[in-house]
């Protein structure tokens, strides 16, 4: 369990804070706009920015949803597995 | 290295050599391996338990039941690793997000919102209390003093309250728990910190400037309140006698 929560946890920084460092990049067109959410307003995006739009949407769903994973959904089928095995006996 | 077995107890660490024993490599073994960092960490941590055992069954101490790891280097690796580690962080987020510099401030216009410091908050909030300044009738409906006198002398009524509380309860309890009152003092103390901070901005909260003054003094002892209840229901069960005696096992002052 404990080792759950870990992997959890550092999916949620380390995705995290990679998708802060290209939001902060490509989202945050003013220090008092908004921001990490504003909209990307690069005129001509090379072939760099396309991946760093890529990876920033990719980190942002990977630390939701590897995290959710890692603290919902895996403590959860265990759970059940747990249950089943206990019922089946 | 093992010639320095001796059966006198060192409990201050010393030099920390202790002779191995079967399982445990020794410092030059270990570092002939590749077998991976997990390896490797099992095999500190175990060296470290296994020289904290030694150094256990040698002692003469009876009362405290941990001797501890020696500074070196025990602790000093953990720390250098924790130190790296957040350097390299400051260092990198300095490098990737660079802080905004705003144009240099002109000393002839005042700025539209002027704020001290967050952590000072608290304080500026108790310089906005002009409507608790009462009008005495016995005045004419005077009032006894300007509200930015009363602001400080509000001031004056916190820091004097902080500083009453240490001898109104000397704080023997361990765990909030054992004391839910003085808990809920504390949980009272520590929202009205917050609240009386948030109408320090009132200007910037969306939120009706009369409900928040409101606010300020009505949800401190709401969550004081809750407090006690839930501290007063975390009693049942609690065990005083094992806490009592974790508190015994500590050294003397």
């Amino acid at each position: 369990m404990a080792d759950e929560f870990a992997k959890g946890f550092g999916i949620l920084s380390g995705a995290g804070l990679i998708w802060m460092v290209l939001a902060g990049w490509y989202r945050t067109p003013s220090f008092e706009g908004a921001q990490l959410s504003g909209a990307i307003l690069v005129e001509s995006p090379t072939v760099y920015d396309k991946i760093g739009f890529f990876l920033m949407d990719a980190m942002f769903w990977f630390a939701v949803i590897g995290t959710l994973t890692f603290w919902v959904l895996i403590p959860a089928i265990e759970r059940a597995r747990a249950t089943l095995a206990e019922r089946g006996e | 290295m093992s010639d320095n077995d001796t059966t006198e107890a060192r409990t201050d660490g010393g030099t920390g050599i202790v002779p191995p024993d079967d399982e445990t490599p020794t410092w030059s073994e270990r570092k002939t391996r590749s077998q991976g960092l997990s390896r490797l960490t099992y095999e500190y941590f175990e060296r470290a338990r296994r020289e904290d055992q030694d150094l256990r069954q040698q002692s003469s101490y009876v009362e405290r039941d941990v001797l501890a790891f020696p500074a070196w280097p025990h602790e000093m690796i953990r720390n250098l690793a924790l130190t790296s580690f957040f350097v390299g962080m400051l260092i990198f987020l300095a490098a990737t997000l660079p802080p905004h510099i705003a144009a240099p401030a002109n000393s002839s216009q005042t700025p539209a919102v002027i704020l001290p410091d967050w952590y000072l908050y608290w304080s500026f909030g108790l310089l906005k209390l002009g409507p608790l300044n009462p009008e005495l009738s016995l005045l004419g409906g005077q009032k006894l003093m300007a509200d930015r006198t009363y602001g400080v002398v509000a001031n004056l009524v916190v820091v004097g309250f902080i500083a009453i509380v240490p001898f109104l309860n000397k704080g023997s309890a361990r765990r909030p728990v054992e004391q839910p009152f003085w808990g809920a003092v504390g949980v009272t103390g520590v929202v009205f910190s917050i609240t009386i901070a948030a109408l320090s901005i009132k200007n910037l909260m969306p939120l009706d400037a009369n409900l928040l003054f409101d606010l300020t003094f009505l949800v401190p002892p709401v969550a004081g309140f809750v407090a006690y209840a839930v501290l007063r229901s975390m009693r049942e069960g609690y065990m005083f006698n094992l806490n009592r005696r974790y508190y015994r096992l500590r050294p003397p002052k």
